[in-house]
């Protein structure tokens, strides 16, 4: 049991909420578009990971428990 | 043009220029957005979008809404700003050279400097009780990293602002359109006018800023011609020397006007990057952008005619309460928070990263030196429509 995280990499613009709010699970690439450094999700950034994908204006993350 | 109620409850007519509007919008928007799927602007009665739904739909659907219209008469150029003024996917291909450049780290690698600058700043008025914050902090503290960021000389600093606000707020009667465009026009001129002297000289003698840099990066196997490079600089200085002014200004008056909010970025200054994106909600500093229609396309129950002028309210989309819970309740602790202050999709603002940065840094240091202030008794509030400076803002402090 475990979350995971998906990117739509199509969708993702570089607004940059994603890896200054949980910056365990996301990172940036040199445009500033997010990248995915860890696909199954530490329960200790779980929350952060829901925040980070809350605050993304282009609902570009989703998160699915496993 | 007079207009008791804003917007007119039966015809949906909201007057964006009303003074009391401009100062504080946003009960006018959620009356838009409780009555008026489709407002229209008092300006030749364009539709306005204002749902967050319908706005975002826009934002991320340029096939439909585009960017690509005439502005010659608004901001007096010859040709569109790039990459504003562009539809994908030629606009993605100019995004990726640029955004390289405003990254998060590298506009970190701006913060040390902006907080002594901003320390320097606070020095020079801190034992006056007073100070007029536009003039004195909002302006001077993001247009010198801004031209530090460009390679251009702080001492020039105040011609910048002359050719910025020439064509941003020309200083002309505001209904005479005709002195404003011809204004604006001559500004136009002067400002390709130096950008065409600082890419001859950055030509000749390289430097490490953004002007050599787009002379010398590789643009899909060829360089950027001096004509795309002049419509690049022309709109970072636009939109690098007003939008940041405007949200620091937006923000301080909201904190000096509500203490118990103030204090609570005084006593948990952690709060404060959150703290900045819910003022970026509250204010949408940049409260409307405009989108040309290049098909028909239906709102609700309104047809929407190819060729219109439509006006993106992203300042009403923000306090949808369809997206935002208890959206007319500015909380610094709100967690779900996807406001549209910096845009969505394809156009999403350059600088957000930057800005980010420099309204963190500001308030923070403000915070450290002078933690309880308020706007002068007696001061009336100017604050300019469309991007909302506070033109005079005076505060006050037991020094």
């Amino acid at each position: 049991m475990g979350v995971t995280v998906k990117l739509d990499h199509a969708k993702c613009v570089g607004h940059g909420r994603c890896y200054e709010l949980a910056p365990e699970v996301f990172g940036e690439d040199e445009r500033g578009h997010c990248t995915i450094l860890v696909e199954c999700v530490p329960p200790e950034h779980e929350k952060a990971a829901l925040i980070a994908a809350a605050n993304c204006p282009e609902d570009a993350i989703k998160l699915a428990r496993s | 043009m007079e207009q008791k109620e804003n917007p007119c409850p039966h015809t949906g007519v909201l007057n964006i220029i009303d003074p009391e509007y401009t100062a504080h919008p946003q009960p006018a928007y959620a009356r838009v957005l409780a009555n008026h799927r489709v407002a229209k602007s008092i300006a030749m009665h364009s539709p306005i979008l204002s749902r967050y739904e319908d706005v975002v739909f826009a934002l991320r659907h340029p096939e439909i809404f585009s960017s690509e219209m005439d502005m010659q008469v608004l901001l007096g150029t010859k040709r569109p700003m790039i990459p504003q003024q562009i539809d994908p996917p030629r606009q993605t291909r100019y995004r990726k050279i640029l955004d390289l450049r405003f990254s998060r780290p590298r506009m970190q690698a701006l913060e040390p400097e902006l907080r002594r600058h901003a320390q320097q700043l606070i020095d020079g008025f801190v034992e006056r009780g007073e100070c007029e914050f536009d003039q004195e902090f909002a302006v001077p503290l993001p247009c010198a990293a801004f031209l530090t960021l460009m390679g251009l000389p702080q001492e020039e600093l105040d011609l910048f602002l002359e050719l910025k606000n020439g064509i941003i707020r020309p200083p002309v009667d505001p209904m005479d359109m005709i002195a404003a465009t011809e204004f604006r026009m001559k500004t136009g001129e002067r400002i390709y006018a130096y950008f065409e002297k600082a890419i001859a000289d950055r030509r000749a003698r390289p430097q490490d800023d953004m002007v050599t840099y787009l002379t010398t990066v590789d643009f899909d196997g060829r360089p950027l011609s001096d004509e795309e490079i002049l419509d690049i600089c022309y709109l970072l200085l636009l939109g690098g020397l007003d939008t940041v002014t405007a949200t620091l200004g937006c923000s301080m008056a909201y904190l000096a006007s509500n203490p118990e909010q103030r204090r609570k970025l005084v006593a948990k200054p952690e709060l404060i990057p959150n703290a900045v994106e819910e003022l970026l909600r509250w204010e949408t500093p940049v409260s409307l952008v405009p989108r040309v229609l290049k098909q028909n396309v239906t709102i609700g129950d309104v047809e929407l005619r190819e060729g219109a002028l439509v006006n993106i309210l992203l300042g009403a989309a923000n306090v949808d309460p369809a997206e935002f819970p208890d959206a007319m309740n500015v909380d610094f602790e709100r967690e779900n928070n996807r406001h549209i202050s910096f845009g969505a999709g394809a156009h999403r603002c350059l600088g957000s990263h930057l800005a980010r940065m420099e309204l963190r840094a500001a308030l923070e240091e403000w915070h450290k030196r002078i933690p309880e202030y308020q706007i002068k008794p007696g001061a009336v509030p100017n604050v300019s429509p469309g991007i909302r400076e506070q033109l005079y803002l005076p505060l006050v402090w037991s020094a």
